[in-house]
């Protein structure tokens, strides 16, 4: 079994970021061995992620990281911000609901497209953890 | 009393700035031509810092872009900048400069020691480093913009591919800015050719989230409005995946896996085929 590969932290402070993000998770999942509907599934999520970061707070953090073991390959990423967090997330992860004229399908799709799904938001601090795992 | 520094400028200036130009010219000038009017310039920036150097030392030199030496060294920075100079070159004549003032400070009195001077000295090039290596990476990161927006000017092209049939292949990054040229230039040719039929090829686009997919929907809206039936094509299976995970339906809009079939509906639509030669006619 080969040593984990080393996480990426990437800025997320403008749309060309979204792109570099959706990049980098695309490219370690490739790495890890998953298929080509995971690497579009995760590059979606991130995609859908990154630019709720833009489009809410403005700024954040995006974290790519091989958790894989023994048993399972797992990719997880993680977007973080500082931005006004969400009010309420049950509304927030109901389709079709958007506070911005969006289509409302960006939180609830990702956590579809995602094996792992865990959102914490207060006011200041927004974090969204998604994952994909397979097993070996 | 004068200062070691308002010494050397006043008695060495010439010396100095001559010993400068000719090590840049030995030094970095070698491989390009070299206009004279880069001499005047480094001889402005020369004399500015010069005259930072004689004034009242400070703990902490910060290079102010709005000073007289801040705007010398930004212009000629961009300069480079502009020319595709290597930026080591850039920081390497400033750091010539200092070594070559270092040296003259010391040479200036063997007597009494000039350390307070060469740490100012370091300050002051520390600075002017720092500065310079954040204006060189600024412009050449406009640079950059600037060149892809007009890549983006390049990269949206309505083509006519009959009579009455228009094709708009999508490639890259689909942002607001773009969709919104996106829709413009369609419409008008929608208008201009009276389209019937129009293609919307998906092959080059590397993701189609939720953002995407909107802008899409209204471009579609749109044109639909001019009394264009829409055919999109290209979407990966792993795109269809994660379009309906997404949750994200395109009601109404015929959709076909390649390019090819999305032609063959087109024609069919304004009533034409693509046939062999030598097949007989219909009657």
């Amino acid at each position: 079994m080969s040593e984990p590969l080393d996480p990426a932290s990437l800025p997320i402070r403008s749309t060309l970021d979204i792109v570099t993000a959706r990049h980098a998770a695309r490219e370690l999942c490739e790495r890890l061995g998953f298929g080509k509907a995971d690497q579009t599934r995760l590059a979606t999520a991130v995609s859908e992620l990154a630019r709720n970061v833009i489009q809410y707070a403005g700024v954040g953090t995006c974290l790519i990281e091989d958790e894989s073991d023994a048993h399972s390959r797992r990719i997880q990423v993680r977007i973080e911000d500082q931005g006004p967090g969400i009010p309420n997330l049950e509304l927030a992860l109901t389709d079709g609901y958007s506070t911005s004229g969006g289509l409302g399908a960006g939180l609830p799709g990702t956590r579809r497209l995602t094996d792992v799904f865990q959102i914490e938001s207060v006011p200041g601090s927004t974090r969204v953890t998604i994952a994909l795992v397979k097993p070996r | 009393m004068n200062t070691a520094f308002q010494r050397l400028q006043h008695d060495q200036r010439a010396e100095l700035l001559a010993d400068w130009l000719q090590h840049l010219t030995t030094t970095f000038d070698r491989h390009h031509a070299h206009p004279s009017s880069l001499d005047i310039q480094r001889e402005v920036l020369f004399n500015a810092i010069l005259a930072t150097l004689a004034g009242v030392p400070s703990d902490d030199f910060r290079l102010d872009p709005e000073s007289e030496l801040g705007r010398h060294l930004s212009r000629l920075i961009a300069e480079q900048a502009r020319q595709l100079a290597n930026p080591a070159d850039s920081i390497g004549s400033l750091l010539a400069l200092k070594s070559i003032l270092a040296r003259a400070l010391i040479a200036l009195d063997a007597e009494s020691p000039v350390i307070d001077e060469l740490l100012w000295l370091d300050r002051v090039f520390d600075g002017l480093s720092l500065f310079a290596f954040k204006s060189f990476v600024d412009i050449r990161e406009r640079l950059i913009a600037e060149q892809s927006l007009s890549l983006l000017e390049l990269s949206t092209p309505v083509l006519r591919v009959w009579h009455q049939v228009l094709l708009l292949p999508l490639v890259g990054v689909i942002d607001t800015q773009r969709a919104r040229q996106v829709t413009e230039r369609l419409l008008e040719s929608i208008a201009q050719y009276e389209a019937r039929v129009t293609i919307l090829d998906l092959t080059g686009v590397p993701v189609l989230d939720t953002s995407v997919a909107q802008h899409l929907m209204k471009t579609i809206d749109a044109a639909r409005l001019l009394g264009t039936r829409i055919v999109m094509t290209g979407i990966s299976p792993e795109g269809a995946q994660t379009l309906t995970k997404l949750g994200i339906r395109f009601a109404d809009v015929i959709s076909r896996a390649t390019l090819r079939a999305g032609i063959a509906e087109a024609l069919l639509i304004v009533g034409r085929r693509i046939a062999p030669l030598n097949e007989e006619r219909p009657a």
